[in-house]
């Protein structure tokens, strides 16, 4: 029998599925991330003092290289939707530029890793004050996303060795503005938890 | 690309399927089994109130720590295992493609992959009550400190506190978001994205409209209340206190938290079931809904003040009085948009012919119950009326006037109204009515009276009146046995659902294609619409309310039917 159901007549896409899903994902992200931070400004404004003074300070200096490897990660993301706007063999050509933005954010998160040690060796934990709930808590979290984020660049990734599919656009536009979301709430949680 | 020609094992067919009418038929399953759950529990907590220490019929004693339990559960479940599921995702799931005109969801497994994290969630949240130390019974909102106390020391034991009673229901609550979540993205981006040609905006039938609104609602406001469920399980788990005021922390935190999306959850609730009017009273009136736009526009505005109203939950918390006229002003303002919406059913019914099927008696019972609990939150709205009624069960008695409407009449009127397309069988029409008329009198007889139980300060939350001088007296106590009594006689009527449905199932009438006349989408396929929905994707050319149009020989314009 002949296939009458593949060309669908419809009113137009406004972007791709995986593109308007992922924005609307990403709301709710947002908002995950907006909860946590008023947690964190409303218990702060009401601490006697703040950072407490028996508590570690925490790295400023070496997160800040630390931003800037993730910010360049974003960079790359961004160079690679560009060049592929129009094609998706330009996709499949430009795939390099995915695996230098996964190797960034994999140094970001392991040096993350490393500092949390640190930290955990000066005596700052999750039961030793609120300051380190906190810090654990929130950037506890990005790290969650951004672990989440290299497995889909990784998908990504492995999707572009292969043939150009039919869902290849929506694969590519979720995968990237998911990283992207990842690497751009970084600088702020990094001043408001690090810096002010 | 299958549709329908190759075979499929039953696993593949009805279990892990990714077809949306089968995950709408799961989703509606597993609400109903969870409504059997939770109304067992209102019935024994509530035999409780009535005859307090006796035995109870099919239970035995009930300790109160018990009660405490059964009511926090009762709420939990009725709210997020019946009425999400049966409102948002049972209806979204078969009405949205079939009323945009598509073969299925955006994201197909996607929705399964919904239905079974939701499946999972439940499973999670009956567990607690075989855990040690039983459910959670501290009330649905989950309040610390006792919710972060439930086993709180300076080194909980992690698994141990992990396998708490508080921590389960958190745990499943989380689940659950996760797979409403997914549900909700799948419904905007179908909307978005797949409807047939022609379906502009405006021509899209109202309760797309509304599951989707109510779906980016639930999206926006559900992230700061996953934040605070997070740093709860960590307060229980790890020990962190971030709602211990002992250490810095803050419990009303928690309040501001939860509520920002608990009042919004109400307007979740309440968008789809109004939607279901949308669709079912211009049909049973055979006139256009009136206003269609602005019900639309009028819905937009409410679900921005949604976000806006949630500190009303918190007039006796401890809140600013400042801050206390803000939300008491944004919850009396959010009534307008609604009693806009309701103003403009009350215009489509107007000077039409008015048919009482059984979906029609179940709208127009949603809008008169309805309207009293609409009107007795204006009171609760304002905030020198709520520090006296906090917390009593003026209260209780408001939001079942609310909740119980929307969730099972508005369930029940789309049930009625869209089981001949989606099962294709004609339920039975007698049976139907009395199920109606049954349960809106017990209904009545269940809750009307404890509004005066609770101006008279009875509160909530306790399982045994008799300490209380005020309340433990006549007719008080009557009216406690009395709306003990409704309760039963409620549950009882609702197997004359449980028989039509079997019966029906087992020897019911093959339904027409489009038995009620009407104009929407998915109408015009088979019922039931089988896998991929239409031969050929049909081609919208008008609105979805054209009933009556002059100069017609039929009085209603099918929304695909050229000029």
């Amino acid at each position: 029998m002949e296939n009458k159901m593949t060309a669908q007549v419809s009113q137009g896409k406004v972007a791709s599925d995986g593109l308007v899903g992922m924005i609307f994902l990403l709301a709710s992200e947002g908002m995950f991330f907006a909860g946590l931070i008023s947690a964190y400004i409303v218990n702060r404004a009401g601490a006697m003092e703040w950072p407490p003074a028996n508590q570690p300070r925490l790295p400023i200096e070496v997160t800040a290289v630390n931003t800037f490897i993730l910010l360049l990660s974003g960079f790359f993301i961004v160079r690679f939707r560009m060049n592929n706007r129009n094609s998706q063999t330009e996709a499949i050509k430009s795939k390099g530029l995915i695996k230098l933005s996964l190797l960034l954010g994999l140094i970001f998160l392991i040096v993350q890793g490393s500092e949390w040690v640190r930290l955990l060796h000066f005596g700052l934990t999750t039961r030793s004050s609120l300051y380190g709930a906190f810090f654990y808590t929130i950037i506890g979290a990005h790290g969650l996303h951004v672990f989440a984020g290299l497995l889909t660049l990784l998908y990504l990734s492995n999707k572009l060795k292969k043939q150009v599919g039919f869902n290849m656009k929506s694969i590519i536009d979720s995968c990237s503005i998911y990283w992207l979301f990842v690497v751009v709430i970084w600088p702020v949680l990094y001043y408001l938890v690090y810096l002010s | 690309m299958e549709n329908g020609q190759h075979q499929q094992s039953f696993i593949q067919k009805y279990i892990f399927s990714t077809d949306h009418k089968v995950i709408g038929m799961q989703y509606a399953i597993n609400g109903l089994l969870m409504a059997i759950a939770g109304g067992f529990l209102a019935y024994v907590f509530r035999y409780n109130l009535a005859f307090p220490g006796k035995d109870i019929p099919l239970f035995g004693q009930l300790s109160p720590m018990q009660y405490n339990t059964f009511i926090t559960n009762h709420g939990m479940i009725m709210v997020f295992w019946v009425g999400m599921p049966l409102l948002l995702s049972s209806l979204g799931n078969f009405l949205i493609p079939t009323m945009v005109g598509t073969d299925d969801m955006a994201f197909p497994t996607l929705n399964m992959l919904s239905f079974w994290i939701f499946f999972v969630s439940s499973i999670v949240l009956l567990l607690a009550f075989f855990v040690p130390g039983g459910a959670y019974g501290g009330g649905w909102t989950m309040y610390p400190p006792l919710s972060a106390n439930a086993y709180m020391n300076p080194n909980p034991d992690f698994f141990q506190a992990l396998f708490s009673g508080a921590s389960l229901m958190l745990l499943a609550v989380a689940l659950e978001f996760v797979a409403m979540l997914m549900g909700g993205i799948n419904f905007v981006v179908t909307t978005i994205n797949k409807r047939a040609k022609g379906m502009t905006a405006f021509r899209i039938p109202l309760i797309v409209w509304f599951i989707d609104i109510a779906s980016v609602i639930f999206m926006f406001a559900v992230g700061p209340l996953v934040a605070g469920a997070f740093m709860l399980l960590l307060d229980i788990t790890v020990g962190t206190g971030f709602f211990d005021a002992a250490r810095g922390g803050d419990p009303i935190l928690w309040q501001h938290l939860f509520w920002f999306f608990g009042h919004p959850e109400v307007y979740v609730l309440l968008l789809p079931s109004l939607g279901v009017l949308g669709e079912i009273l211009p049909v049973f009136s055979r006139k256009p809904l009136f206003a269609y736009k602005s019900i639309i526009y009028m819905a937009l505005f409410s679900a921005v003040l949604s976000v806006v109203v949630w500190a009303h939950h918190q007039f006796v918390s401890g809140i600013d009085p400042r801050m206390a006229t803000f939300f008491s002003i944004g919850t009396i303002i959010i009534s307008i948009p609604f009693a806009g919406i309701f103003l403009a059913f009350m215009a489509t019914l107007w000077g039409g012919s008015i048919k009482f099927t059984t979906p029609m008696l179940f709208a127009l019972g949603f809008i008169g119950l309805f309207l009293v609990g609409g009107l007795t939150g204006l009171f609760l709205g304002s905030n020198a009326f709520d520090i006296y009624a906090h917390d009593s069960y003026f209260v209780v008695a408001h939001f079942h006037y609310t909740l119980f409407p929307d969730i099972f009449f508005g369930f029940f009127a789309a049930f009625y109204y869209w089981f001949p397309k989606f099962v294709g069988k004609d339920l039975d029409k007698t049976l139907g009515k009395i199920h109606f008329w049954l349960t809106t009198i017990f209904f009545n007889l269940t809750f009307f009276l404890l509004f005066f139980n609770g101006l008279a300060g009875e509160h909530r939350r306790i399982n045994n009146y008799s300490f209380f001088g005020n309340v433990n007296k006549e007719p008080y106590t009557t009216f406690e046995k009395i709306c003990t009594v409704g309760a039963i006689l409620l549950i009882l009527s609702q197997f004359v659902f449980v028989i039509n449905l079997i019966k029906t199932l087992r020897s019911g009438k093959k339904a027409a294609k489009n038995p009620w006349n009407a104009t929407t989408l998915e109408w015009v396929t088979d019922s039931p619409p089988k896998h991929g929905n239409f031969d050929t994707f049909p081609v919208v050319y008008r609105g979805p309310y054209e009933y009556s149009v002059p100069g017609c020989n039929e009085d209603y314009l099918p929304q695909n039917q050229e000029n």
